[in-house]
């Protein structure tokens, strides 16, 4: 079965004109026009990207982002006006694990899109069981628990994860992490990273807010306390 | 709306080469002067007539009290006339007689010629009493002439003036000195008062300057006084017509590019969908198509720039910053601008160099720098890193041009179109004229500095010096 991607946005010929180039890919693309027309597809029909213009009428995109992440971890890859406002902020905190601004190059859009579906085919290859702790990763399965319940992340977490367990007291610079996370070459957004930590923590910490495992090393960037 | 174009509008000067502080100082030290010698004036002629005619009544009285004691011994013909007339001698008068057409003076030098003929004639003919003010000798004189028709004789009595005219000496200058002070004294006023008046006006230059300076916001406080009210109010209502005015523009320029955005993705997706088919289509169709590519691009670019500026205007940028290698990312900037064989000096310690900046602002500048040096001077020849005093130094250079003195701050203005400007100012081909500006409002944002000067090593080109300061020790 073919890759799935289902782009929600409001103005027709944007959609077209992106089904169109996405579709020339060789991708499937389902397309929605508002956020209660996406959680209706998405329900039909469960995507391996979701694409959200954040600017949409009734449900706005973040309240989408959400929802979507409520019932799934598909990844989600989110069209924001701009670079430099809180909108990024916002949208990663609501769920979306990667983002690219408007005007966007199709070029670029496809690749975002191919770094996010490597992601989720990554999770499948990877070393045996780990144990920090109180925290159990075993990255065959995709499976993360934390005194022995499983903690539901998404795929970005995991992936993100995973890499600071390769080398547990290693630290990772935010370049090193966007580039094997999100496969961008020196020019991420560091918020990117940034976010997902933060995302992570409360999801594998006790105490997200006085971390024992994912620690933040000043200036230089992240590790994973073994 | 108040402020509508109409052209020019000059407030006539109405004022002369002096300034007003200047004038009203002056005003005022005149006016003192004038009223100062009026009052002197005044002052000394009254001074001078009431000490005169004391001094005449007196020698007055005197001589008719010496013409009575000489009638009387004139009459017994007691004693000598010249030893009466001296003991009638008092210091500072000298009385002369005449009896029986004889001149007696008190010493040989004292006699007829000192009196005036008309006085004489007087009294001698005539009769009369009379009394004279004359000058004689350099000396101011009174002399009072009685007749004493009974011993046919006539007492004359000379009084110096000189002791009158001593005093009235040092009263005009102490007149004079006086109105010297008060001159001074109303020049000070002046300057006083003046500063007090013109305070206002400080206040309203000072506030146009912040206004001139960027600080849209300033305004002019209320005043107590009703007569500044007035320019208070419109002063602050035209500050307030012109902030509005900027915030309109700014507004709209953002508008319209956020507008362009949504036809620029479909553009841009419609020709890659083209792109991706342009092996089946004949050979005009792929020309028109690669033009439509390049344009789309082009404009593409311009929207970004514009948004980027309009973002400034807005007071809407907002740096990301994060502690950045500088070697690093000139290097990966270079690459990715494909300027990866521009050769590069980092210097020895380049790793050590970190600033605390936005990394996507620093690329888009050292974008911007390489795109200008490849658009007017055929691409940068060198690339330096240096470090500086608590920061770092960047310099992109070109073998290009140059770009002339008077032109080095004009191209970093925006759409700067000029001599070398024109050619320069990012703007001559594919952009909009916003490449330098965006460079400088990046690095304004980071507290740094840009600069275009000539290479050092003397050679023709420009080189393009940014400086950012926060060096991470």
């Amino acid at each position: 079965m073919g890759t799935r991607i289902l782009t929600v946005e409001d103005d027709e010929r944007i959609r077209t004109a992106v089904r169109m180039a996405l579709e020339d890919e060789g991708w499937i693309v389902d397309e929605a026009g508002s956020g209660e027309d996406a959680l209706e597809a998405f329900s039909r029909a469960p995507a391996d990207v979701v694409l959200i213009d954040l600017m949409l009428p009734g449900i706005d995109g973040f309240e989408l982002c959400r929802s979507i992440r409520r019932q799934s971890d598909v990844p989600v890859l989110m069209v924001t006006a701009r670079a430099d406002t809180h909108d990024v902020v916002a949208g990663l905190e609501a769920g979306a694990d990667d983002y690219v601004t408007k005007p966007f190059q199709p070029k670029e859009l496809s690749a975002r899109i191919r770094a996010l579906l490597r992601r989720v085919r990554a999770g499948d290859s990877g070393s045996t069981q780990m144990r920090f702790g109180d925290l159990e990763l075993i990255p065959e399965e995709g499976v993360v628990r934390r005194e022995g319940k499983e903690v539901h992340l998404t795929k970005t977490e995991f992936r993100l994860l995973c890499e600071l367990a390769a080398t547990p007291g290693r630290v990772f610079s935010r370049e090193q992490l966007l580039e094997r996370v999100w496969g961008y070459d020196y020019f991420g957004d560091g918020r990117l990273v940034d976010v997902h930590i933060r995302r992570l923590r409360t999801k594998v910490e006790k105490d997200p807010a006085n971390p024992r495992h994912v620690l933040t090393v000043r200036g230089l960037g992240y590790k994973l306390q073994p | 709306m108040a402020l509508g174009f109409r052209g020019p509008v000059r407030i006539r000067d109405t004022s002369t080469r002096l300034g007003l502080r200047a004038r009203l100082i002056f005003a005022f030290a005149l006016g003192a002067l004038i009223l100062s010698i009026m009052l002197a004036g005044v002052t000394y002629g009254l001074v001078r007539e009431n000490v005169l005619r004391q001094r005449e009544t007196a020698a007055t009285q005197q001589a008719f009290n010496n013409a009575r004691v000489m009638r009387d011994a004139l009459r017994t013909a007691r004693g000598d006339r010249s030893s009466v007339l001296q003991s009638l001698q008092i210091a500072g008068s000298r009385p002369v007689l005449y009896h029986r057409n004889e001149w007696i003076g008190i010493d040989i030098e004292t006699g007829q010629y000192d009196l005036p003929r008309e006085l004489r004639t007087a009294v001698i003919s005539d009769g009369e009493v009379a009394r004279m003010r004359y000058v004689l000798r350099g000396e101011t004189r009174l002399a009072v002439g009685v007749p004493i028709p009974a011993v046919e004789a006539a007492y004359f009595e000379i009084v110096s003036l000189q002791e009158v005219d001593d005093t009235l000496d040092s009263l005009t200058v102490a007149l004079l000195l006086a109105a010297l002070v008060t001159t001074v004294a109303g020049a000070g006023i002046g300057a006083w008062a003046s500063r007090r008046v013109l305070r206002p006006l400080a206040e309203v230059s000072g506030a146009a300057a912040a206004i001139a300076s960027g600080h849209l916001d300033t305004r002019l406080e209320d005043l107590s006084d009703p007569d500044l009210a007035e320019l208070v109010e419109s002063f602050n209502h035209m500050a307030r017509a012109l902030e509005e005015r900027i915030e309109r523009d700014a507004r709209f320029a953002s508008d319209v590019s956020h507008e362009l955005r949504s036809p620029l993705t479909t553009l841009s997706a419609s020709i890659e969908v083209l792109q991706g088919r342009r092996a089946d289509m004949p050979e005009r169709a792929q020309a028109a198509l690669d033009l439509l590519v390049a344009d789309v691009q082009r404009f593409q670019s311009m929207v970004e720039d514009l948004l980027e500026i309009s973002r400034f205007d807005a007071g809407a940028a907002r740096l990301d910053v994060e502690p950045v290698r500088i070697g690093e990312l000139v290097l990966h900037a270079i690459g990715t601008a494909g300027a990866g064989d521009v050769p590069i000096e980092l210097a020895e310690d380049a790793d050590d160099l970190v600033v605390p900046a936005d990394k996507r602002r620093l690329v888009r500048v050292l974008a911007n720098l390489l795109d200008n040096a490849e658009r007017h001077a055929g691409g940068a020849t060198r690339i330096a890193v240096d470090r500086i005093d608590g920061g770092v130094r960047i310099a992109v250079e070109d073998a290009g041009p140059g770009v002339d003195p008077e032109d080095r701050e004009r191209v970093f203005e925006r759409f700067s179109r000029g001599s070398a400007a024109g050619r320069r100012g990012s703007g001559g081909g594919d952009g909009v004229g916003l490449g330098l500006a965006l460079v400088r409002e990046h690095i304004a944002l980071h507290g740094g500095t840009v600069r275009v000067e000539d290479r050092p090593d003397g050679q023709r080109g420009a080189r393009f010096v940014i400086e950012l300061p926060g060096l991470v020790a």
